[in-house]
């Protein structure tokens, strides 16, 4: 049985009628880097700031480390860290300062600033007023932060947004090396899947407030792995020549298409057909990119 | 919440005050005052009537317009961090309770006043021993006067940060404000309305007692009724405001 640290059942908010989340059933389990994804507006940070406490859910409930939100808020938030859309952080306070004004609150030990902004390589800037940070350091920043109170659960907001392609990379090491190094279950969320397909190990994906798809990372892969396309000089022959071989293929007019596309398969295939007579014009390979599949599956039931 | 949580919120608070321009502001109402008091001329006021004369000259801008300006200035400057980029949603998502949030925001607010109060009884001393006034400064009209001015602050602080709260804006709350502190200067005059309007509080409480010549509309009444309107509307605001932070969305 997996321990659940975030179970949502039901988790509803509605404004003036309109759902903006509406029966969410959120599973994420220990030590999983969780990518939560939808397109803008899609109800990823109304869900974020329930799960937080921020703003009560009009319905359904909310477990986190398998206690209910509603009565244990506090205790519950005492192990979670998070950031939620931008960083905050006080201009004219230094880094230390800025961690400090948190560390007074959540009462963590003194050397635990100084630990954090090593974990997210601020030391050197510890000293300067933040004002003067660039995005990605005042990001870098806001993570620290949330790993003052050293959380088990580490709830991120689009962490990466409006950060240049080297500091996106950093950060996705940063929350990479979490669940490895430090045993923190990470909830991330993006509008972008390329962002989150190289650190999540599970996704949800949701689209105008409703989950359309929750499964492993391994999963999604595989709903979208490509195909090979072969040109060849007679589809309705060749179709039988591999068939006999034990290829499946389907032709669509002139092209033959094959289901796999790892590289013995393909040789053997093409083997097959040169070996019975076949001239082989093209053989391409047939991509739908996770990307595209992502689109697919938040673009459904959308009107154009 | 524990005391100890409190505490804790309190000093993030101070921290957070520490190297802000928020202490530039302290000491201008004071220093405004003293220079009022070193320029008061007590040539033609009787002996016995000196002191009186120089605390009121002190302390009427004080208490008229600027102490409850600067009310409104710090209950927006405590909130000044959190409505910038976010800054609530990441103090609430800590293990915090509001009432514990607002609380210290409150107390923060009451205790940047006391220092101004201070201040201003530092003000009344040298002024007093400028103009090298027989039996110096009376304290026992001081000290009144100055407390009853810091507690009249209360509950216009209370409001003002419910209002800096509710607005999600730094200058929205202080613009009120400053509207509605200009016609204290009438309204003190007013029997009728004065003792109501939460503004002219800290000078009904700070110049009704210092005897000054303030013998007029709603300085003549009773310091017992000032009292209760002052209580009354600070427990309707801080609750108001309470109740507005735990309902608050962030």
């Amino acid at each position: 049985m997996k321990e659940w640290i975030i179970e949502t059942s039901g988790l509803s908010k509605r404004y003036k009628g309109r759902y903006a989340v509406s029966n969410l059933n959120l599973k994420i389990g220990r030590g999983e880097i969780f990518g939560f994804l939808g397109p803008n507006g899609a109800g990823k940070t109304t869900t974020i700031r329930m799960l937080l406490g921020l703003i009560q859910p009009s319905g359904g409930n909310i477990q986190i480390f398998g206690q209910p939100l509603r009565r244990n808020r506090l205790q519950i938030l005492r192990r979670v860290g998070s950031l939620v859309e931008y960083p905050s952080y006080y201009g004219h306070l230094s880094a230390t300062d800025n961690l400090e004004a948190i560390r007074r609150i959540i009462d963590a030990p003194k050397n635990r600033i100084s630990e954090v902004l090593d974990i997210v390589g601020l030391s050197k800037e510890a000293k300067r007023p933040v004002k003067g940070f660039s995005l990605g350091m005042k990001q870098r920043l806001g993570i620290a932060s949330a790993l003052l109170g050293s959380p088990e659960l580490l709830v991120l907001d689009e962490p990466t947004n409006g950060l240049d392609p080297a500091g996106i990379l950093e950060i996705r090491e940063l929350i990479k090396a979490m669940p490895r190094e430090h045993g923190i279950t990470v909830l991330i969320s993006s509008h972008l899947l390329s962002e989150v397909e190289q650190m999540a190990n599970t996704v949800g994906i949701i689209r105008q407030g409703e989950m359309v798809f929750q499964d492993s990372m391994a999963s999604l892969r595989e709903q979208a792995h490509g195909s090979m396309a072969l040109r060849v000089s007679d589809s309705m022959k060749a179709m039988r020549v591999l068939a006999q071989s034990g290829i499946p293929s389907q032709h669509e007019g002139a092209l033959l298409t094959i289901g796999q596309t790892d590289d013995e398969y393909v040789a053997r295939a093409v083997r097959e057909l040169v070996a019975s007579g076949h001239a082989v014009y093209r053989v391409e390979e047939r991509r739908k990119s996770l990307e595209e599949l992502f689109l697919r599956i938040v673009g459904e039931g959308r009107g154009l | 919440m524990k005391l100890k949580s409190f505490m804790g919120l309190l000093a993030s608070e101070r921290l957070k005050l520490g190297r802000s321009p928020i202490w530039l502001l302290v000491p201008v109402s004071p220093v405004i005052g003293l220079v009022i008091g070193l320029l008061t001329s007590l040539d033609g006021t009787s002996a016995a009537e000196q002191y009186a004369v120089l605390q009121s000259a002190v302390l009427t801008l004080h208490a008229m317009l600027l102490l409850p300006i600067l009310t409104g200035i710090f209950a927006s400057f405590v909130c000044r961090f959190e409505h910038g980029g976010g800054g609530w949603k990441s103090m609430l998502s800590l293990p915090v309770t509001r009432r514990g949030l607002y609380l210290a925001k409150f107390v923060t607010v009451a205790v940047l006043l006391g220092i101004t109060q201070l201040l201003t009884m530092a003000a009344l001393v040298l002024a007093t021993y400028y103009h090298d006034i027989a039996g110096g400064i009376d304290w026992a009209i001081a000290w009144p006067s100055l407390l009853s001015g810091w507690v009249a602050c209360l509950p216009l602080a209370a409001l003002q940060l419910w209002a800096s709260i509710g607005w999600s804006s730094f200058a929205a709350p202080l613009a009120i404000n400053v509207a509605f502190t200009l016609p204290n200067i009438l309204i003190v005059n007013s029997a009728d309305y004065g003792p109501f309007y939460p503004w002219a509080q800290p000078a009904l409480a700070m110049l009704s007692v210092s005897g000054g010549g303030m013998d007029f509309g709603a300085f003549t009444l009773p310091i017992e009724n000032v009292l209760i309107t002052i209580g009354g509307s600070f427990v309707v605001f801080l609750l108001g405001g309470l109740v507005h932070m735990q309902r608050k969305e962030i």
